[in-house]
């Protein structure tokens, strides 16, 4: 009787349970994939071309890497600012990197809600659906950073269910929008994309 | 009938509340094997004599270890080490909590530290480091708003790196919650008002913001209830005790609605007010409520118009058009907000440009309020408004707050009516 309280006692410390990885649902991790490649690049060179992004990476500290991933084992992003304030995606593998925030949707289908636009982030936050290991605040810079991305990537019509307030005329002109668009897409697939995937291969 | 595609709900803290409430502590801890608890609790209410009524309450069926009354207005993480050595050092098994947030907050501080080991809270920082089981804890609130008695969350203060640290785990909810109208009965009129605006903040927020949820609703509902019936007539009637229990207990339900669901730019701006100007938290919450509600009207009528069963009973709610009821609601608050400001002699503010110290200073300038609007970004509660928050609008909604003046609605940025 003792010796089954006491491994009982033992199974109740939830640090000592592995993390059970699904093998299946190739298609939803490979589609998360992708966006997180796509988001991650369109980050970086978001952080060249609009004033917002480039003021929030100014504002964390030196250095900053964080990750953005689905739990359990990716796929991830991996973006920070290197020695000279330069942010930089630094691919899918989140190995030998000094990490300062960690942010990870619980489970792949989740991550399918946001990533296909059926929940904003906010939404996703509200649904806790995300892990956050790390300072809260740095991790709502970077919701806040995904946002403007997400509207710079997206047509109106989608990037309206992704972000809570689609930026009026007066908080960012079509002009503006436009120009920021081809810049960000431009730089994104850039010959730059080719080297991260050969580092992160 | 509103029905989130997901939502968690978790309140398991013990809540004993009535007369003589804190008579039954010493069983309840005895059912968890502790019996020598520490006290944590701050100067004010250990001169108000409220640790003195606790100990002749409990004292002889516990052998109560050493009280500390060192706990600062703000949680400092020096002062949980500092208490968690004694606690250490004097063989406690057990924590009692008598204060207001901040006495709550050190108190789980405290808990993480001595149940956990280790020498110091900083090595607990950050999401998910405290997955244990922790020591017996009993809240007693000497207040009527924070709700912290039943929230997973303490927040503590780092002064060399001049940060709030945020601790969150479902093991950081007490074992007990303790409501005794004794407890709340020293509050002065004017922080009674403050606090239990506070918590009707709470409710109210977590009843039309982004997690709102049908358990956290019913809470919401029964805490604003209460407060609108008890508020104006304690601040009058100090000394109806029945009253002052229905408080604590509103405050109470608003902390298990509010920890459930969270609060949104209320919240959000009141913070970055109390962090730069160091207003009185609920002093900020009464203030900005109704701003908080007109803001998001355009996405949350239909459940800020709901409140008004609530808030204004039955047959006002009956009497009331349904397009009407929002208004309505928006006006109940600003005129509690003004009955109490007459019954408190003008000491609970209705706006910002009237909060001043105990030396008479404006607390918040108006030449503050743009760096206050810059720094909304950083604080959690922004996610959970319904209505996008930028600091262009958190910068008009301030100047509305302390002029005095209702928004001006067309200067609202509407994101749709998701």
């Amino acid at each position: 009787m003792k010796s089954i309280s006491k491994s009982a006692n033992k199974t109740l410390n939830i640090s000592r349970y592995p993390e059970i990885r699904p093998g299946t649902k190739l298609i939803k991790k490979g589609y998360v994939f992708v966006m997180l490649l796509i988001v991650g690049r369109a980050i970086e060179a978001a952080a060249k071309v609009d004033e917002s992004v480039k003021k929030i990476f100014a504002d964390l500290p030196d250095r900053f890497t964080f990750y953005l991933g689905v739990a359990p084992g990716g796929p991830y992003m991996v973006v920070g600012k290197d020695r000279d304030g330069n942010v930089r995606y630094h691919g899918w593998n989140l190995h030998g990197k000094k990490i300062d925030l960690g942010m990870k949707i619980k489970n792949i289908e989740s991550a399918i809600k946001v990533f296909t636009f059926q929940e904003s982030t906010a939404q996703a936050f509200a649904y806790d659906r995300f892990i956050v290991e790390g300072n809260l605040p740095q991790a709502l810079a970077v919701v806040r950073v995904i946002d403007i991305v997400e509207v710079h990537l997206l047509p109106k019509v989608i990037a309206g269910l992704a972000v809570k307030r689609y930026p009026k005329w007066s908080e960012l002109s079509p002009v503006k929008k436009h120009l920021n668009r081809v810049r960000i897409y431009l730089k994104s697939f850039s010959p730059g994309l080719i080297k991260v995937i050969y580092r992160n291969l | 009938m509103f029905m989130p595609g997901f939502y968690d709900f978790c309140c398991r803290a013990k809540t004993i509340s009535g007369e003589n409430a804190i008579e039954k502590i010493p069983g309840h801890l005895a059912g968890l094997n502790a019996n020598r608890p520490l006290i944590i609790t701050d100067k004010g209410v250990e001169g108000a004599g409220l640790i003195d009524m606790v100990r002749d309450a409990v004292g002889d069926e516990l052998q109560i270890g050493p009280v500390c009354n060192n706990v600062p207005v703000d949680s400092d993480y020096k002062v949980v080490d500092e208490i968690a050595g004694i606690y250490s050092h004097e063989a406690c098994d057990s924590i009692i909590a008598v204060g207001g947030g901040s006495v709550i907050d050190t108190a789980k501080g405290v808990n993480i530290v001595v149940s956990l080991g280790g020498g110091s809270l900083l090595d607990y920082q950050g999401a998910g480091k405290v997955r244990k089981r922790l020591n017996p804890l009993a809240i007693l609130p000497t207040t009527t708003g924070t709700g912290s008695e039943m929230t997973l969350v303490a927040v503590i203060a780092d002064p060399d790196r001049h940060v709030k640290m945020l601790f969150t785990s479902y093991f950081l909810l007490p074992d007990l919650a303790v409501l005794d109208p004794r407890l709340t009965k020293t509050l002065p009129s004017f922080l009674t008002a403050a606090t239990a605006m506070d918590a009707l903040c709470h409710a109210c927020e977590a009843y039309y913001c982004m997690e709102k949820n049908p358990m956290s609703d019913v809470f919401a509902l029964r805490a604003i209830r209460a407060i609108s019936e008890n508020l104006l007539h304690v601040v009058k009637n100090p000394d109806d005790t029945q009253a002052r229990l229905e408080l604590a207990n509103a405050s109470t339900m608003a902390g298990v609605a509010f920890s459930n669901s969270m609060v949104g730019m209320v919240h959000n701006i009141g913070h970055t007010i109390g962090a730069l100007c160091h207003v009185p938290h609920g002093s900020c919450m009464s203030i900005l409520l109704p701003y908080g509600m007109e803001y998001n009207l355009h996405r949350r009528a239909g459940e800020i118009g709901e409140l008004l069963f609530a808030l204004g009973g039955p047959e006002m709610y009956a009497q009331t058009r349904r397009t009407d009821r929002p208004e309505k609601v928006i006006e109940l608050v600003r005129r509690l907000n003004q009955d109490l400001h007459d019954a408190t002699d003008g000491r609970h503010p209705r706006f910002l440009k009237e909060i001043y110290n105990s030396r008479g200073e404006q607390m918040v300038p108006q030449s503050m309020l743009p760096e206050i609007a810059r720094n909304i970004m950083a604080d959690g509660a922004r996610v959970y408004n319904p209505e996008e928050l930028l600091p262009d609008d958190a910068r008009m909604v301030l100047e509305h707050a302390w002029e005095g003046t209702a928004l001006d609605r067309r200067k609202i940025k509407r994101g749709g009516k998701k």
